[in-house]
């Protein structure tokens, strides 16, 4: 007994010596995975695009905010988490950093001062960098960019997510080595995998999440890479898989939405409209070839969506028959001007219905927000028309929203489950997300 | 919602309360716009379409006040009508002067105020005033032709500004309404069979 | 107590078409412009957003695109002896007013004149002789070629991208377009619109007659396009508020849909609204002009705004208001046929006649602005102006452009205008009328004319411009010629009534009812600074770094809408700027 008691002892206090080692001893920071020469610089202008690369705006550019400064809050299951301020000034931001401490946050989600940064920073995926892009970032963030002095909030989350240090036992399990290697042997499909599962951070909203949050898988190996995810309550849609949003596109389509944010099937929405924004409409060329390369890549196995035929819904819709239920004549009412009888709309201009992720996805919450609040398509140099569908909050009750995206959902070859008005209640006074 | 629904809620038109228009002026309306369009025969009249709360609103509003016309001097009303409204007036002041004049005009002829004549005698009354046989000086000429035009706007417009009630207008020629959505309509022979659809969403 | 603002390289004064066409097209040489309008901003959404646009009250009758008489009106008489009045409440034109001007509330009819209008008076004496012109009559030629333009209509229908169906390819009569016209280069860029069934009527009424019939052009877009700004146009959905409304459906070509998001995104060009320019502003020795003043509405001041090129790119008329107020040319004296600001001032001459068929459904409401069709067979280059005794032509159309109860219910002759009787007939008849119409040219005269009305102000102190117009025996006997060709195509349709209206003998003008907002000429081109405000580059004669683009050029009006011709003049102007000019400003001719 007194053995055992013992033993129970020394475990408490190898347990407690653990713990607090684990709590207090600092992490080890990942060293740079590959050596450039001594005198390597960053080319001219690359560190402004990597950053668009990495999109870093998206998050640490505040809305009506200076750009890079910070503050913007971003919503997760945790809590809001504030972006920190990287511009290089020393207070705020992160004028103090070393190359070392740079890079340390991008690929161990570390702070200067070795205390975790909330995983709402896509280390995950940044750990995939290059050392190159490490750099160009530094260069931008740290050398180029102008300082800004803007306090940004306190990240108040509540207990038990207030213990950055348990982060450290999360990041056993959600990162996985460092540095980037390619499964494929062609350069184009290899640089389109990178800049997908890197810098580009597809796999944070397009990859389901674990029970613990972490992304369920890192590379294109794995069939849940990029197979659906969710943001801030959307169906961030599966780019991949029977269910893919992408099936069928060309690599035209979706170098054109990355481009533009609009193609010949649908329009980006919700977060993906800011991804555009300040993301992808800036890529090479190359590069947006790349990656649609790689995403048809992805996709390649699976059959192509059905050619359009009439079906019942628009033989319906086009009959005017007065005798209609209420979904097929809100939709005449509000949706048909522009998305017309055989929900297929017009090329880059309309998005379809018929067959679109936003509308069937398993989460209502992006149609019905769209319903409701309505989008914007960002101006971008190829595609400059900034084209708006407005919202009809104040045209539909609760209840017609919800018939109505009922029946878009059920109509044509769409086959998703219906929408309540409680569903449409909880969403009418939130913003768009634009 | 349903049209007919919305429509029944609103106040009835007899215990309405005008913003611009008298009492007086307001019977006048109601009486005049009930000839104009009267409730007989096929299709819904003036007052069930609640064309008089309409006219009253406008009075009430930029159009009554003249907001966007050049009201700038001097004045010539007597001018050739082909160069247009040359009066002083606002078309709510027209309509004040207008109604006092008509009804001044069949108190003279008919022996009462125009809103306490029987329908036949409206309608004559209401014929010489469309025909310029009533002396209304060059300040109010256009008195008719403002009642015609606001009448059939009462009628036919947006039910958002008073008129129009339950879209009934729309329904009785098959106009559809704010639908805009019609491109598998056109140079189809058949008649269109969906009822209409207003602004704020309602459908009758 | 003025502002004065730094210098630009460039000032536009109006953001409808043209200048929009120029902020483009000059940004791109990397100027630094301002453009200055007037009016509001506008944009699609929410200016024009489904489904509250489709407000005929609001927009169709209360006229909320155009512009207030209270802020900016003429006055007008019909002789040199009649006192002019104030165009007190708009009626007979509309001239729209903010960002996009008459570009967002057209029907978007895209015409291209016949060659022959642009040499008109060369055309008619080399084919007719001299004596055929009336005495009063002063058509001239333009000063530049229909060969010359054809590259810039092209420019113009691509970038707007217009529906329709060529009928002359280089040459090459084409079945199906019309056959009238003059060569064009390439087809339309999207292929027509749907028709109506009262299109189709006229059109099998009028080719068993043996006439020519083809769809009009229309500039309401029949599929996805995308065109050389990366501007965007949707398919239309027939919605039938086209005219007088501002597109819901990104469907109409507009600078909104077609320039503006594009020229916003260049970092050197900026616009100002609610910013009304007063003066163009001249150099002391009046060579050139040195700026603009306007009154910036949101500071409550007038702002001298320095520039070394001025676009004038207003409506028509306000260019011409400008011109007369900033001294720029030489008043016309009709008196004398003296100066040239303000001459030739024409309008259109137009006519029609309704029929009306108890057992036929056109759906009215399910119509676009420019879906239709036309016949060109009496057309101003295929008429025996001295057998007829008229100068002019018409193309003839059928093509029902909207549903909208307010505006008119076209009602048999007799049917009362209000009572029981009335209300029996709009039963009966809405949606059981069509009409055919004939769209007309008229000519120029010595006293029809604009200048400034020695009585009348607008809200900032200056003279309003005067407008002296009245319809002429020619134009009348072309429209009534138009009349005996449009009533037996009429009757062979079998109507259960018909009833027509065309000015007749006497006609004297009514600025009452809506006629057309296509008013032409004031500030003409020509080929001599004698007789013309401009020079075939849309320069002015006098101040060499003044160009001023729209209709106001035409030296009569053309027998099409003007749009067409107005996008290919801005295109010509804005080619000669960057080719010519601005590598060495000068007088180009």
């Amino acid at each position: 007994m007194k053995t055992f008691l013992r033993l129970i002892l020394v475990l408490a206090v190898i347990g407690v010596v653990a713990l607090i080692a684990f709590i207090f001893i600092p992490v080890q920071r990942t060293p740079a995975q590959t050596a450039l020469a001594a005198d390597y610089t960053v080319p001219e202008g690359q560190g402004e695009y990597t950053m668009r690369l990495a999109d870093c705006a998206a998050c640490h550019t505040a809305d009506d905010g200076v750009p890079f400064a910070g503050g913007r809050p971003i919503e997760s299951p945790l809590g809001t988490i504030y972006s920190s301020n990287i511009t290089p000034d020393p207070e705020t931001g992160i004028g103090n950093y070393t190359l070392a401490d740079f890079r340390a946050a991008l690929v161990d989600g570390l702070r200067r001062d070795g205390t975790h940064l909330y995983p709402a920073m896509p280390y995950e995926n940044y750990r995939m960098l290059s050392e190159e892009d490490i750099r160009a970032l530094y260069a931008y963030f740290h050398d180029q960019l102008e300082p800004v002095s803007n306090p940004t909030p306190e990240t108040e989350l509540s207990f038990p997510f207030n213990q950055r240090w348990a982060l450290r036992g999360w990041n056993w399990l959600a990162l996985g080595d460092p540095g980037f290697t390619s499964t494929l042997s062609d350069a184009e499909l290899a640089r389109g995998e990178y800049l997908v599962t890197g810098p580009g951070h597809c796999g944070a909203c397009h990859t389901p999440r674990s029970p613990i949050m972490t992304q369920a898988a890192l590379t294109g190996a794995d069939d849940a890479f990029l197979s659906g995810g969710e943001i801030a309550g959307w169906t961030a849609p599966a780019l991949r898989g029977a269910n893919s949003a992408i099936r069928g596109w060309s690599a035209a389509d979706i170098r054109l939405i990355f481009a533009t944010g609009r193609n010949a099937h649908s329009a980006v929405n919700g977060e993906m409209q800011l991804v555009i924004r300040d993301s992808t409409q800036f890529f090479s060329d190359e590069d947006l070839d790349a990656i649609a390369g790689y995403l048809v890549h992805l996709n390649s196995g699976e059959q192509a969506p059905a050619e359009p035929t009439e079906t019942a819904t628009e033989q319906l819709l086009a009959s005017a028959d007065p005798s209609m239920d209420l979904g097929p004549r809100l939709y005449l009412d509000n949706c048909g001007a522009c998305h017309f009888v055989n929900g297929r709309g017009a090329d880059e201009v309309f998005p379809e219905l018929d067959g679109s992720s936003l509308v069937t996805a398993n989460s209502p919450t992006g149609l019905i927000s769209m319903i409701l609040h309505g989008g914007e398509l960002p101006s971008t140099a190829e595609r400059p028309e900034r084209l708006r569908m407005p919202g009809f909050a104040h045209r539909l009750s609760d209840d017609e929203v919800a018939t109505l995206a009922s029946f878009l959902r059920q109509g044509w070859t769409n086959d998703a489950g219906p929408v309540s008005a409680a569903d449409v209640s909880a969403l009418r006074d939130e913003p768009a997300t634009n | 919602m349903h049209a007919r629904a919305q429509a029944a809620r609103e106040v009835p038109l007899d215990q309405y309360q005008p913003e611009y228009l008298t009492a007086a002026e307001y019977a006048f309306i109601m009486a005049a716009t009930d000839r104009i369009i009267p409730e007989d025969g096929e299709g819904p009249g003036a007052l069930e379409t609640r064309v008089p709360v309409f006219i009253d609103r406008q009075l009430a509003g930029d159009f009554g006040t003249a907001a966007d016309l050049y009201m700038e001097g001097p004045f010539t009303p007597t001018a050739d009508p082909f160069l247009g409204t040359q009066t002083p007036l606002t078309p709510a002041e027209i309509y004040r002067g207008g109604i006092a004049a008509f009804d001044a005009w069949c108190a003279q002829t008919h022996n009462a105020s125009f809103a306490d004549l029987d329908a036949e005698t409206q309608d004559a009354a209401i014929t010489a005033l469309s025909e310029g046989d009533v002396p209304l000086g060059p300040e109010l000429r256009e008195f008719w032709s403002l009642l015609l035009q606001n009448t059939r706007e009462g009628y036919f417009s947006d039910p958002q500004y008073g008129g129009n009630a339950g879209m009934a207008s729309w329904v009785y020629i098959g106009f559809p309404g704010a639908r805009g959505s019609f491109f598998e309509w056109v140079g189809r022979p058949e008649a269109y069979p969906l009822g209409p659809v207003n602004i704020a969403g309602e459908r009758a | 107590m003025a502002r004065t603002d730094p210098k630009k390289d460039v000032v536009i004064i109006g953001l409808g078409w043209t200048g929009s066409i120029l902020g483009m097209e000059l940004a791109q040489e990397g100027l630094e412009i301002l453009a200055l309008e007037r009016g509001p901003d506008r944009e699609t959404v929410p200016d024009f957003q489904y489904p509250n646009v489709i407000d005929e009250l609001k927009y169709g009758i209360r006229l909320g695109f155009m512009q207030k008489p209270r802020n900016s009106t003429l006055t007008v008489r019909r002789s040199l002896t009649e006192t002019a009045q104030p165009y007190r409440r708009l009626g007979s034109f509309l001239p729209g007013d903010g960002v996009g001007g008459a570009g967002i509330h057209w029907n978007g009819q895209t015409w291209r004149p016949m060659a022959e209008e642009f040499r008109l008076k060369s055309y008619v004496e080399e084919s007719f002789g001299a004596d055929i012109i009336p005495e009063g009559m002063t058509i001239q030629d333009w000063g530049v070629s229909y060969d010359e333009l054809e590259p810039y209509f092209d420019r113009f229908e691509y970038m707007a991208g217009i529906a329709g169906k060529a009928g002359n390819l280089n040459g090459e009569i084409q079945p199906g377009g019309n056959p009238f016209e003059a060569p064009r280069s390439r087809d339309y860029p999207m292929p027509p619109m749907k028709q109506g069934v009262d299109a189709q009527m006229f059109e099998q009424a009028a080719r068993a007659m043996g006439l020519h019939p083809f769809p009009r052009p229309a500039a309401n877009a029949t599929q996805a396009y995308t065109n050389e700004y990366g501007m965007q146009l949707g398919p239309c959905n027939y919605c039938g508020f086209c005219e007088r409304y501002g597109c819901a459906n990104y469907s109409k070509s507009s600078p909104q849909t077609c320039v503006l998001d594009a020229l916003k995104r260049m970092p050197n060009f900026s616009y100002k609204v609610n910013s009304e320019v007063l003066k163009i502003e001249l150099a002391e020795d009046r060579a050139t002009a040195t700026g603009v003043t306007y009154f910036d509405e949101a500071a409550q001041e007038e702002v001298f705004q320095p520039a070394d090129l001025v676009i004038v790119a207003a409506y028509s008329l306000h260019n011409v208001h400008l011109m007369l107020l900033s001294g720029i040319g030489d008043p016309w004296d009709p008196v004398t046929q003296t100066g040239t600001t303000g001459k030739n001032y024409a309008y259109q001459m137009n006519g029609g006649t309704s029929m009306f068929f108890r057992d036929v459904e056109f759906n009215p409401f399910a119509a676009a602005g420019s879906n239709g069709v036309s016949i060109d067979d009496y057309a101003i280059n295929q008429i025996d102006f001295a057998r007829e005794g008229f100068i002019g032509g018409s193309y003839i159309t059928a093509g029902i452009s909207n549903g909208q109860p307010i505006r008119g219910i076209s009602l048999p002759a007799g049917t009362p205008s209000w009572g029981a009787g009335w209300k029996q007939g709009i039963g009966d008849w809405y949606g059981h009328s069509m009409s055919i119409g004939s769209h007309g040219s008229n000519m120029a005269y010595r006293d029809c004319y604009l200048d400034l009305d020695p009585t009348y102000t607008d809200r900032h102190g200056r003279p309003l411009m005067r407008m002296t117009f009245n319809w002429k025996d020619n134009d009348i006997r072309m429209t009534q010629f138009m009349r005996s060709k449009i009533e037996p195509i009429a009757e062979a349709m079998q109507p259960d009534s018909w009833r027509s209206s065309y000015k007749s003998e006497g006609a004297q003008y009514d600025v009452r009812p809506y006629q057309t907002t296509h008013n032409v000429g004031g500030a003409i081109m020509g080929e001599d600074r004698e007789t013309s405000s401009l020079n075939r580059y849309l320069q002015t004669w006098g101040q060499h770094n003044v160009f001023v683009m729209g209709a106001s050029a035409f030296p009569q009006n053309i027998q099409y809408n003007p749009t067409g011709a107005v996008g290919a003049l801005a295109y010509w102007a804005a080619d000669a700027i960057r080719r010519d000019y601005l590598p060495n400003p000068r007088p180009l001719v």
